[in-house]
Order: C-alpha cells, then structure tokens, then sequence
C-alpha cells in the first residue's frame, strides 16, 4: 500500500524493514519444511498460535485496548495468563509468564527505544516454553532470546511508521481533518499487523516442535545447559532491576535501596532460624507499605527544611 | 476570557475534551515513529476540538500542521500538556492573541520535564510496583496475580492520565506553569523515588539469586575431614545475601556508568550461567537446593552429590 511518492519519504528505513521482514520470513518459511521433515509433530495448533499472534498485535497497538495495551497485554505477566487459557492450564501459564515478566521489572521505554521486547518474550515466550514443557525459572532464558529478536520488529515498525507522517501532511495541506486522523492509525497499523501478527503466529506454530525437541535433546544429552537455564533466571533479574535503578538510584534515593533490601531480607527469614518466609508477594506489598510511609515522612521533612532556608 | 470581536464565544463542551481524551488514550502510539515519535497522534487527538473551533479551511490547515511536528511525552502523565494546548486553542478560536509559536513552546518546553516526571512516576515506580505484587501471585500459582496486575494498573493510568489531562484543560498554560513552578512535582518524584528504591531492594532480595557452589574437604586431622563450604561457611556468617546485592549494584553500575548495552549484559550472563552449569564446577550437589529460593526449585532431580 506504499505509493511511490511515500516511498520516497525516508526510502533508507523503507529499504532496511523490508529486507529485515523479508529475511525473518525466509526464514520462518524454509525452517518448516525442515522441521516437518524429522517427523515432529507440531506441539501448538494453528489456532493457538493464531491467538498468541493476535495477543501479541493487540499489546503493541494501544488502539484496541488503550493502557491495557502497553501497561497490560505488553507485560509477560498478563501475556502469560492469556498464553495459559489458550493452551488449556492458566496457572503454568501465568508462572512462566510472572518468572520471564522478571527480567522486565523494571522495564523503560523512553525516549523511543526499547532495550528488549518484553511483549514478544511473554506471548511467543511463554508459548514455547509451554510447549516445551520448560519449568518457569528456565523459561526466562528462553524468554530472553526471544525477547532480543523483537526489538527488529520493534525498529521496523518505528523505520518504517515515518512515512505515515508524511500521507497525514499531506492531509493537512487538504485540510482534511479526518484524513489526519486515519493517517495516524489506518496503514500503520496494518502494517504492525502484518510485522506482529505473522512473525509471532509462524514463530509459535513452528518453533513449539523445535524447542520442544530441543529441550528434550538437552536433558538427555546436555542437562547442565537446562540447569544453567536455571542459574540464568537467578542472574537475569538483576538487569531488569539495574535498567528501572538507572532512573531512580540517585540522589537521596540511594540509601532507600538498602534500607529496602535489608528489610525484605529481614521479613524474609533469613536472618532469624526457624521463621517462615512468607510469599514473595508480601513481601514485596510489606516493603511498599513501609516505603510509602518512608516516603511521605522524607516528603514533608525535606519540604519543611527548605521552605525554612526560604524564608531565613 | 477575550470574547471576538465579532459573534458568539466558540466554547469547547466538556464532551469534546473527553473526546480527545479517548483518542489520544487508544491512539497515542498508534503511529510511533522515528521521525515524529507521537507527532500524528497529537494531531489525531486535536482533531475533535479542531472541528469544533476553527470553520475557515486555511485556520484548519493551519492547526492541522501545527500540531503535527515532533512530540513525544510520557503518555498518561504529559496529558496536561494537551489539556493546556487545548485550553489555548479554545482562547485562541475567540481571538485571543496566541500565535504559533506559543503554543509550540508549551508543547515542545513541557514534554521534556512531563516525559521525564511520568516516566518515573508510570513507568518507573507504579509498573514495578504492581508487577512485583502480580508476579508474587502468580509465581507462587495464583494466576489471579495477573489479573488483579491488569486491573490495578490499568485502572490507575486511566484515572491519572484523565485526571491529568482534565488538569491541564481547566487551569491552562498558566496554570499548568504554575504547578511546575511550585515544586509540588518534585516533592512527588522525591516521594516516588523513595518508594520505588525500596521496592527494587525487595525484588533484589527477592529474584536475583547467586549461590557459590566452591568447597573443599579440609583435613582435620586423625583421618577426619570436613566440608570447607565458601557459600555457607564464609559469605553468609558476614552478611546472607551480600552476593545479590553486590551483583545487582555491578550490573547498576555496568549499565548506568559504564554505559554497556543490556543486549551484551543478557549475553554475558546467561554464558556465565552456563559455565557455572558446567559439570567441572557444578557437581558439589548444592546448586539444585540451594541457588535459589522455593520458587526455583528445578523441577528436575539433581545429580547426587559427590562422595565426601
């Protein structure tokens, strides 16, 4: 649907996510009859990959579920949940979902780049390792491979969604108000469809008989990678925290971090014998009860010490 | 308010406003860009109030194109910002004497700061807030984790980002100006970041587990030897955890000032994983119940320990 006269509106981005989008089906395409021919039955249906596929549109398009996209169907967790109901057991999936959601806990989108794909390593993520029969802490590396290959989505579609801006000038030379408006959502997000939709469905309907096999081939021959599977999901969290600490650890903020982790080790039981650590998510809840708390009396106190200077 | 001179005000409803309000909700990234980033949608969003003020083809073309340039904000909190332009357009469409330029400088002097603010408050403060709750859930088997993450968070970025945009259209440029001189915002980003440094020492605590596996017999004398455990014998009676914590603030470190990629950092630990996976230093039988907490529990056995 991109007329010459578009093309010619930022051809180098135009050129790049083609070539990129072609390759990935290239891909995709030859890798099927490969896969079939080793005689692996497919471990997801059509249908099921279709829906991750459809999820996984949907969560980069805001258009159809405003902040339930980017805050709520872009988040492993609740990708999770949905690959769980579409693969018939909601808790399993929820668990990969919350285990790979880890590693993007502190996940930032500023400024128009993205460090990894969260959405595409929930959705396609969660899917695979389901298939595969992979527990949740090993799901994270999975999860993270997948989620590095979403970020050439992620650049296609910013490359290429360029070239809208121009047909919406265009209308606005018009003066056409609604043809503003339809230049802002129409072509681009059939173009997202087809750079989500696809990639992600083949991935799933493809991949599930491949990583399934793979796993299998590894804990028969290999099991020390699916335990460093195992060790990773104990070392990749800290990137998500460090990538959400870059913004907030600093200034008065630091001594905050200690106090934080001193006092969640200390409700967790590991300094006194014989207490029971209670689940993660009282801890964490406990923690941002007593920080809000911290926070409103650092708030007032900081507040009232400079209005004095002010008026001294 | 300066009335025309000529007619009746052109006075926006409050439905008009909210109609914006919802177009920006489902629209603002539905064009992002390198070039224009949320530039379109800006102007998706003013489409309804453009038709509502302005009648005369050239004053459309006009506010069409003004509010196509470059902009990107963060998309709940930056909402005052449209509000306030809105409130301008409105003054502007009954003769007040606002030009281009000063609706563009509150469009391209308040994204920055609104971006910067609500990026820590959104992004960096609730999300990780209400994800850690969720995940706590849901890792321990609860799938309602998820939904109750998805209700909790979607229901405050709406009524944040409405309650922002209504803001910014009732107190307007100056108003809005105002606000970000008071220093209430600075108070509030203080306040969020002592909260969100004490939720990302829980999560530190609670997902990023290091165990070292190193030890060795030593002989005690009369045939006896113990089990010299460097994990269990030495870090832990100085500080448990001190492992987690001092890898969380390498890794701070790594991506904050020495600006390595998180792409090299992904890589370079899952091979470090790997190699601690490796049989010729993984074999001492610890790894599987000790590395990491109850929720990571290899599913697996483990390999029997070595004989003492």
């Amino acid at each position: 649907m991109l007329n010459t006269q578009r093309m010619t509106a930022s051809p180098l981005a135009i050129r790049v996510a083609f070539l990129v989008m072609t390759a990935l089906f290239g891909v995709l395409l030859f890798a099927g009859p490969a896969l079939g021919a080793d005689g692996s039955s497919p471990k997801a249906g059509l249908v099921q990959a279709v829906l991750v596929g459809l999820g996984y549109y949907l969560s980069n398009s805001p258009w159809l579920a405003g902040n339930g996209g980017f805050f709520g169907l872009y988040r492993p967790l609740v990708a999770g949940f949905f690959v769980g109901i579409i693969f018939g057991d909601v808790q399993k999936g929820a668990e990969i979902g919350a285990a790979i959601n880890l590693l993007y806990i502190g996940f930032i989108s500023a400024g128009g780049s993205i460090p990894a794909d969260p959405s595409v390593a929930g959705w396609v993520g969660t899917a695979l390792a389901m298939a595969g029969g992979l527990d949740a802490a090993s799901a994270i590396t999975l999860g993270t491979a997948v989620g590095l290959l979403g970020t050439i989505i992620f650049f296609s579609r910013m490359s290429v969604d360029a070239a809208f801006a121009h047909r919406a000038d265009a209308a606005a030379d018009k003066g056409d108000i609604g043809g503003v408006a339809r230049a802002n959502w129409v072509l681009p997000q059939i173009f997202l469809f087809i750079i989500s939709f696809f990639p992600a469905t083949l991935a799933v309907y493809l991949g599930a008989g491949v990583v399934s096999d793979g796993i299998t081939w590894l804990g028969t021959n290999a099991p020390w990678v699916l335990r460093g599977f195992q060790i990773a999901g104990g070392l990749l969290p800290a990137i998500g925290i460090a990538l959400n600490m870059r913004f907030i650890f600093r200034g008065s903020g630091i001594p905050f971090y200690f106090i934080g982790y001193v006092f969640a080790m200390l409700i967790g039981g590991k300094f006194f014998a014989g207490v029971t650590a209670p689940s993660i998510g009282t801890i964490v809840v406990t923690t941002a009860i007593v920080g809000a708390a911290l926070a409103w009396i650092f708030v007032v106190l900081s507040g009232n010490r400079s209005n004095d200077s002010r008026e001294a | 308010m300066t009335l025309p001179e000529t007619g009746t005000p052109k006075k926006l409803e409050r439905s008009d406003v909210q109609r914006a309000f919802w177009l920006w909700t489902f629209f603002s990234h539905a064009n992002y860009n390198y070039e224009r980033l949320q530039g379109t949608a800006f102007a998706q969003a003013m489409t309804p109030i453009i038709r509502k003020l302005y009648k005369d083809p050239d004053e459309i073309k006009a506010a069409l194109k003004r509010h196509l340039v470059f902009f990107n904000t963060e998309p709940n909190v930056g909402g005052v910002i449209h509000g306030a332009v809105i409130a301008m357009e409105e003054q502007r469409a009954n003769g007040a004497d606002i030009d281009d330029d000063a609706i563009n400088s509150v469009k391209s002097g308040l994204m920055g700061p609104m971006a910067g603010i609500g990026d820590s408050i959104t992004q960096g403060t609730i999300t990780p807030i209400l994800l850690s709750i969720g995940i706590g859930l849901a890792a321990a088997g609860n799938p309602l984790g998820s939904v109750l993450y998805f209700v909790l968070e979607v229901g405050i970025m709406l009524s944040l980002a409405y309650f922002m945009w209504m803001q910014g259209y009732d107190r307007g440029r100056e108003g809005v100006t105002t606000l970000l001189r008071s220093g209430l915002l600075d108070r509030v980003l203080t306040g969020a970041s002592v909260l969100g440094n004490m939720v990302m020492g829980a999560l530190t605590f609670q997902f990023v587990n290091i165990y070292l596996t190193l030890s060795w017999h030593i002989d005690v004398g009369g045939g006896q030897s113990k089990l010299f455990d460097v994990q269990q014998d030495l870090l832990n009676s100085i500080m448990p955890g001190l492992l987690p914590l001092g890898f969380t603030l390498l890794t701070w470190w790594l991506l904050a000032r020495r600006r390595v990629s998180p792409i090299w950092l992904l890589v370079v630990y899952i091979v470090i994983a790997m190699v601690a996976a490796f049989p010729i230093f993984g074999n001492h039988g610890s790894p599987c119940d000790s590395i990491l907490n109850p929720f990571f529990q290899p599913a697996a056995g483990c390999p029997p320990p070595p004989p003492a």
